[in-house]
């Protein structure tokens, strides 16, 4: 389940509904969800602005959770992901992941994150306490992070 | 005539620069993204430099070797920031 939305999301609701598609078979579930930081160096953060591509966006993360469920062995996955104004602290993005094993399970949803990071089209512009604001530069470590993933192996198909 | 145009949409700072989120564009042959990008940097230099933009053509990345036709749809954006 893919869903972008400008509406804050209940990562308990999110669990229970991942638990229930996935069925008795799931023994394992790992999720992630990221919050709104402190970017800047130096000076707080007030909020951020999340930018998107409509349908794109969607359908790069739905892309990447197919490739997560052709390398692991995974039962569901969910993910949503919010645009708009965020504050500091909010939630910004859930991932989950239901198996019937931990291992694939922790594996999936890490590569599904470290891939949206680098692949899925969404901006975000930070507004400082000071009210300077600037769009955030790709960081060059999540860019080797998600190609690191395009060379390593994964773990049953060795 | 929509055959010779295409779509183009942009995000983020690139929005911000061309001051405008989309528009349609005369394209009257296929042509490189390479080529594409360079006009467009002509056109607002604050885009520069072209090597940094990210192309997507009918909402699937490509690179900057791959070929616009018309009736696409084009996206112009910086490398991406979500998560």
């Amino acid at each position: 389940m893919v869903v972008v939305q400008t509406a804050d999301f209940d990562p308990a609701a999110l669990y229970a509904a991942l638990q229930a598609r996935a069925g008795d078979a799931a023994g394992a579930t790992v999720s992630f969800i990221g919050t709104v930081r402190d970017y800047a160096p130096g000076e707080t953060t007030r909020s951020l602005f999340l930018d998107h591509y409509p349908g794109m966006c969607e359908r790069e993360i739905q892309a990447l959770c197919d490739t997560a469920a052709q390398r692991w062995r995974i039962l569901e996955a969910t993910v949503v992901h919010r645009v708009g104004e965020l504050a500091l602290g909010d939630r910004i993005v859930f991932v989950g992941v239901a198996s019937a094993h931990r291992g694939d399970a922790f594996r999936a949803c890490e590569y599904i994150i470290d891939a949206l990071k680098t692949r899925a089209p969404f901006w975000k512009r930070e507004t400082l306490t000071s009210g300077r604001a600037f769009w955030v530069r790709q960081d060059e470590a999540d860019a080797h992070k998600t190609a690191q993933w395009d060379t390593r192996t994964p773990h049953h198909e060795s | 005539m929509s055959g010779a145009t295409i779509e183009v949409l942009y995000f983020a700072q690139v929005a911000e620069h061309m001051g405008t989120r989309r528009e349609t564009l005369a394209l009257a042959a296929p042509t490189t993204a390479a080529q594409w990008l360079a006009d467009l940097v002509a056109r607002c230099p604050a885009l520069a430099p072209a090597e940094r933009l990210k192309l997507a053509v009918n909402q699937e990345h490509v690179d900057h070797r791959a070929t616009i036709r018309p009736g696409d749809e084009v996206a112009v954006f910086e490398p991406v920031t979500g998560g």
